[in-house]
């Protein structure tokens, strides 16, 4: 019995020994050859670089760079890749996104249909950084596979948003109705103004996180043409809804007339209180002054902290807040006044 | 007859032995296998591309870094200007000086310009008094607290009460971390919307590497065995087991190192404790434990991605004293919370990782001490058992080193890897030496952690460090 058992520790330990060479040589094998294909595609790269850089610069093709290999075209990507970081100037951007589709197009039609999630999802992170849209077909199709992952369908709704894509908006309000606000704004913020008048027309009808992610676009685009729009929104919507509008509207910066805000001042809500004390803040509407010097002793900070900001935006904002920091009694509102008076100093 | 009872009794142990390594290897094999998975699918994803969208303020929450400071002279400017080149659009640096002895106070008061400004401070977790805080006047998002003496934990409590912002990051005093740090932690709690509410990143050691202002400029293996043994150690349970273990959100422990946690959160559950030397355990126990209280579907996740690089002992005595506290900490985590044991009320974390933490990690070292003890009679008594031993304990190391070769592939997979073909070979070989010298040493400290612990000493066993940078 006991010859049995030590039989087979015996061949247990053979067995793991060999599992460990198998998995030395493996990772040996491996790493040198990772460390030789990193070595080449930097030679490749310090040869290239030079063609590229004037091609950049100076908007001529050479003949030169005809890359076959895989680590050729890697060399290539790697360069765009930064350039695509660094450069600022809109004639050179154009002219690295054209050298990205001509070098890499077809390569990127491939790796999309790759079995392999890292490389798809490398791949869409390129198109998006190179701008390719000359690929919204491939990544529409990719977009339409039943089985995606989260972030490959996010990515690809980022393309086709860049892309102005005719179906995008019947998959935002279609098909892929469970995306996050987050996710939405991100898709959103890539929109042109048509395609995103579109939307605003289906607003009533869209769904929530949809809804707060249009407003919260506006808030980013910050256009005085959404004014109305806005206005509207804000006057037959409750809650959450509103409270974006609110936001949307101190971002704007205008509205037309300040009477129905002021009682937000006054709201239950701290989240409503701060949106509103925002709002003045931009708008400087002198008769909220005092209902934000009250602000100031809010029992939430995020209120206080708004307060301080909006009275700091009035003309006489200092001399207010210096006032309540040498009056008040109330240390939190002090400790507020303060941190608006004394604000990147 | 003496003979008959000891071959009765080595029966017996040998068998309990041999079910306690199996069940050891089954949850390792399990674990390791769900991180495979993991790391499989994310092998060669362009991480750099994948964090540039969260570099907009827009898409961003900003995050309060705390930095509790005792005795911190050597490092401290250092890890203040590491944090200050860090990239993310909106941060605030807290450094709480926790009533140190040496020149901390007066280095970061003159290096930053420190000033003295007067705010109010909302206390939210009780803690000890604050002597005085201060502002810098070049770098208005830099934070100087001084307060009395009352350990890592308080300190932490302290920055909590202080801080401005939504999240908080707690960090040792001495870590030097990654450019993109907060990226990678924050972009699980920005991508769910919220529902994870902490994450953490995997800790790598710095000794060996060279760094320069607080940045890592090579990764390079240490020449001392000693550190070699753990990094082997870090990449194993950083790699395996807290993958493994996220995957499912049964994870206990975010690194006191460097770890992000949602505000309101910590302070529902109470902040840090101060009474333990595990605080960081403890808290993220807590935390589970009230979300379980409470049926909330939150999450705190593990991200494989680097975030920060700790200066680990070199020494023996400090190694010792290192993971004495080490045991104790977890085991004063799972005390005070062994209402969770086996509990189907507290779901997958009462029913798979309290079992896990207590049998695998704090049983572990008490049975392989008794193993050991009973290879050494053995070689003694000898008889038929003698080859068995021999054989146990070459599959003992040959099994030890599979996990740990398992972790180095992992490691080869993720993003940051050791440069050399050589030091792969380094790695291989020195895991095949741990069973011989370092596992026992290990194992023998954590069994005096607990012995301490019996005996009722409290103290923390402190570190003193060279610095890291140069």
């Amino acid at each position: 019995m006991i010859d049995n058992e030590l039989l087979l520790l015996a061949v247990l330990s053979v067995s793991i020994f060999s599992m460990l060479v198998l998995l030395l040589s493996y990772l040996t094998v491996r790493k040198s050859v990772d460390i030789r294909k990193r070595k080449s595609i930097e030679s490749y790269k310090e040869k290239y670089n030079p063609l590229i850089f004037s091609m950049l610069s100076e908007g001529l093709l050479s003949r030169e760079l005809t890359p076959e290999t895989p680590l050729q075209f890697k060399a290539i990507e790697e360069l765009l890749s930064r350039y695509a970081k660094v450069l600022e100037g809109k004639e050179e951007k154009e002219r690295l996104f054209q050298l990205a589709s001509m070098y890499l197009t077809d390569r990127y039609q491939k790796q999309l249909m790759s079995k392999k999630w890292s490389t798809r999802m490398n791949t869409l992170y390129h198109i998006e950084d190179f701008q390719m849209i000359q690929l919204a077909e491939e990544v529409r199709r990719l977009a339409g596979r039943r089985r995606i992952s989260h972030e490959e369908l996010l990515h690809a709704l980022r393309i086709l948003a860049l892309a102005q894509h005719p179906d995008l908006f019947a998959l935002l309000t279609g098909e892929f109705v469970q995306l996050s606000e987050l996710d939405l704004r991100n898709i959103l913020v890539h929109v042109n103004a048509k395609q995103f008048d579109q939307l605003l027309l289906h607003f009533h009808k869209s769904h929530t996180p949809l809804k707060k992610a249009i407003l919260d676009v506006i808030s980013i685009r910050k256009e005085v043409s959404y004014l109305t729009f806005v206005e509207n929104i804000f006057a037959s919507y409750q809650g959450e809804v509103r409270l974006r509008a609110i936001k949307a509207l101190a971002e704007i910066g205008y509205v037309e007339d300040a009477a129905p805000y002021l009682q937000f001042l006054y709201s239950q809500k701290w989240e409503e209180r701060m949106m509103a004390a925002k709002l003045m803040g931009s708008l400087r509407e002198a008769p909220a002054i005092p209902r934000l010097i009250e602000l100031l002793h809010d029992q939430s900070w995020w209120v206080r902290s708004q307060a301080g900001q909006a009275i700091a935006q009035f003309a006489n904002g200092k001399e207010i807040l210096q006032a309540v920091l040498d009056e008040s009694s109330d240390p939190f509102a002090k400790d507020m006044a303060w941190e608006w008076l004394y604000k990147g100093v | 007859m003496v003979n008959f009872i000891w071959g009765n009794v080595t029966t017996i142990f040998v068998w309990f032995i041999a079910i306690y390594m199996a069940v050891v290897i089954v949850f390792y094999s399990v674990i390791m296998l769900i991180s495979f998975l993991q790391l499989r699918k994310d092998y060669k994803l362009d991480r750099v591309l994948a964090y540039e969208d969260y570099l907009d303020e827009f898409y961003t929450k900003p995050v309060s870094i705390i930095v509790p400071a005792y005795n911190e002279e050597a490092g401290i400017i250092q890890s203040v200007r590491s944090l200050l080149s860090i990239n993310y659009p909106t941060f605030e640096i807290i450094v709480v000086n926790d009533g140190s002895t040496d020149g901390t106070l007066e280095k970061m008061l003159a290096q930053y310009q420190m000033k003295e400004i007067k705010k109010a401070v909302r206390i939210q977790v009780e803690t000890k008094p604050i002597k005085h805080i201060y502002q810098s006047e070049v770098l208005p998002n830099l934070f100087l607290i001084d307060k009395e003496n009352g350990g890592k934990a308080d300190a932490l409590n302290v920055g909590l009460n202080f801080s401005h912002f939504p999240y908080f990051c707690s960090l040792d005093g001495d870590s030097v971390l990654e450019q993109d740090a907060f990226l990678k932690v924050m972009k699980p709690i920005i991508d769910s919307n919220e529902e994870v509410i902490a994450s953490g990143g995997s800790v790598r050691i710095a000794n060996g590497c060279q760094i320069q202002n607080g940045h890592v400029l090579s990764v390079g293996l240490s020449d001392k065995p000693m550190v070699v043994m753990q990094i082997i150690e870090y990449l194993r349970a950083f790699l395996m087991g807290r993958i493994g273990l996220s995957r499912h959100n049964l994870l206990l422990i975010i690194s006191g190192a460097f770890g992000v946690f949602s505000k309101s959160w910590v302070i529902a559950a109470g902040g840090y404790r101060v009474d333990t030397v595990g605080e960081d355990m403890e808290l993220v126990v807590r935390i589970h434990r009230l979300l379980k209280e409470t049926g909330q579907k939150k999450k705190i996740v593990y991200v494989p991605d680097p975030v920060c690089w700790t200066e680990v002992p070199e020494d023996i005595k400090f190694l010792r004293r290192q993971r004495r506290r080490w045991h104790r900490g977890l085991f004063e985590s799972l005390w005070h919370h062994r209402k969770l044991t086996f509990n189907p009320k507290y779901g997958s974390i009462g029913l798979i990782s309290f079992p896990y933490f207590w049998i695998v990690e704090f049983f572990g070292p008490i049975v392989e001490a008794a193993g050991y003890v009973f290879m050494i009679l053995c070689l003694f008594l000898g008889g038929v058992y003698l080859e068995f031993s021999i054989l146990l304990f070459l599959l003992s190391c040959l099994y030890g080193s599979i996990f740990s070769m398992a972790a180095v592939l992992l490691e080869e997979w993720s993003l940051t890897k050791y440069p050399k073909v050589s030091d792969i070979i380094k790695l291989f070989l020195y895991s095949l030496t741990e069973t011989i010298w370092y596992r026992p040493l290990t194992v023998f400290w954590r069994c005096e952690g607990v012995w301490q612990m019996l005996k009722g000493d409290t103290s923390w066993g402190e570190m003193t460090r060279k610095g890291v940078s140069e």
